[in-house]
């Protein structure tokens, strides 16, 4: 398991739920599936391209979803509405967003993809040759879990636009 | 959306279908969702980054999608396991690339995720904020949908732009 690719996301999402929503979460026990991954209520998936590259799940029951809804949003969601789920989708995209960033800070340059909501408890995904590493974070109303489909991508070669000109001697 | 990035799609899924699946294309109307999709039995998702971003969608019935990979990899499947969805990403994959050659030709450089199979039927997809144009495109083997909801990234575009010159400092003399 390749800490430096999990490490920024889970301190990505501790910094984002803290100022999203006041809440301390928790990390809980890895795991490393190989399988496909049967869905929760709720998914989010945001894709990666770049020194990373990969597909990056954020996953919750449908009370998770709305609790987080409703602390991000100042809201009291009773269901998963439109509005809630473009909070949920806002939230995995901003904790990816950090987490890129961080990635960046410690050399591995990524672009991050728009985040695309699922709804459908029971259908399977598969990532097909990329193991998946799973993160559950412990909130106050049950787990908002990661799950990491990344490797380490082909270093694209640097644009020649970008390259420094040399002082002339 | 502009139809200049719609077409590299459209072109670019009837060629690998006529030449991969060997199969006749004929495309049917192109129609515009802002609803979420509601998904059929197998979708490949793939995400674009760079001058164009946003997800590319392929949804087709289990029946069509092992009857193609069943003539794609030239082996009879019967049951979607996971080579063949291996084979209907790769399918879609292939799409998505060669469609984003023409792309690059039209002066948009784009990059693309790994894709992701969802199997099964009903799962909502929302894609938010951007509107969806469905392609659909029949074929001997059954109805493939392409779903791009992508748009034009402006920012990226003018970052990566060649015509841009680093401003160089005059050497103090």
């Amino acid at each position: 398991m390749n800490v430096t690719f999990l490490n920024p996301f889970v301190e990505a999402a501790y910094e984002v739920l803290i100022q999203e929503t006041g809440e301390k979460i928790q990390r809980g026990d890895l795991s490393l599936e190989n399988g496909h991954y049967v869905m929760d209520d709720v998914t989010v998936i945001i894709a990666l391209v770049g020194a990373v590259e990969g597909n990056v799940f954020y996953s919750m029951s449908e009370s998770t979803a709305t609790h987080l809804a409703s602390k991000m949003l100042g809201e009291n969601f009773s269901k998963l509405d439109g509005l809630a789920q473009s909070g949920i989708a806002e939230l995995s995209n901003v904790i990816t967003g950090r987490a890129g960033m961080k990635l960046a800070q410690a050399g591995y340059e990524v672009t991050i993809s728009p985040p695309t909501l699922l709804l459908g408890k029971g259908a399977t995904i598969s990532t097909l040759d990329f193991p998946r590493i799973i993160v559950p974070l412990q909130t106050l109303e049950g787990d908002l879990v990661i799950h990491l489909a990344i490797r380490e991508g082909i270093k694209p070669a640097m644009k020649i636009s970008q390259m420094i000109v040399p002082p002339k001697v | 959306m502009d139809v200049e990035m719609l077409k590299p799609f459209v072109e670019g899924a009837a060629e690998v279908l006529q030449i991969e699946v060997k199969t006749t294309v004929d495309k049917g109307n192109l129609t515009l969702q802002k609803s979420a999709l509601t998904t059929d039995e197998v979708t490949v998702m793939l995400n674009l980054v760079g001058d164009i971003r946003g997800v590319v969608l392929f949804c087709l019935s289990q029946e069509t999608g092992l009857k193609m990979v069943s003539r794609i990899l030239e082996q009879e499947f019967t049951e979607f396991d996971s080579m063949a969805q291996s084979g209907i990403a790769e399918l879609g994959n292939v799409i998505t690339g060669r469609s984003t050659v023409k792309l690059s030709k039209a002066g948009y450089r784009v990059d693309i995720s790994p894709p992701t199979v969802i199997t099964g039927k009903d799962v909502k997809i929302s894609t938010l904020d951007f509107a969806r144009i469905v392609v659909p495109l029949k074929t001997e083997l059954g109805t493939i949908e392409i779903h791009l909801a992508i748009r034009e990234n402006k920012q990226e575009r003018l970052a990566n732009s060649d015509d841009f010159a680093p401003i160089i400092a005059p050497q103090a003399s």
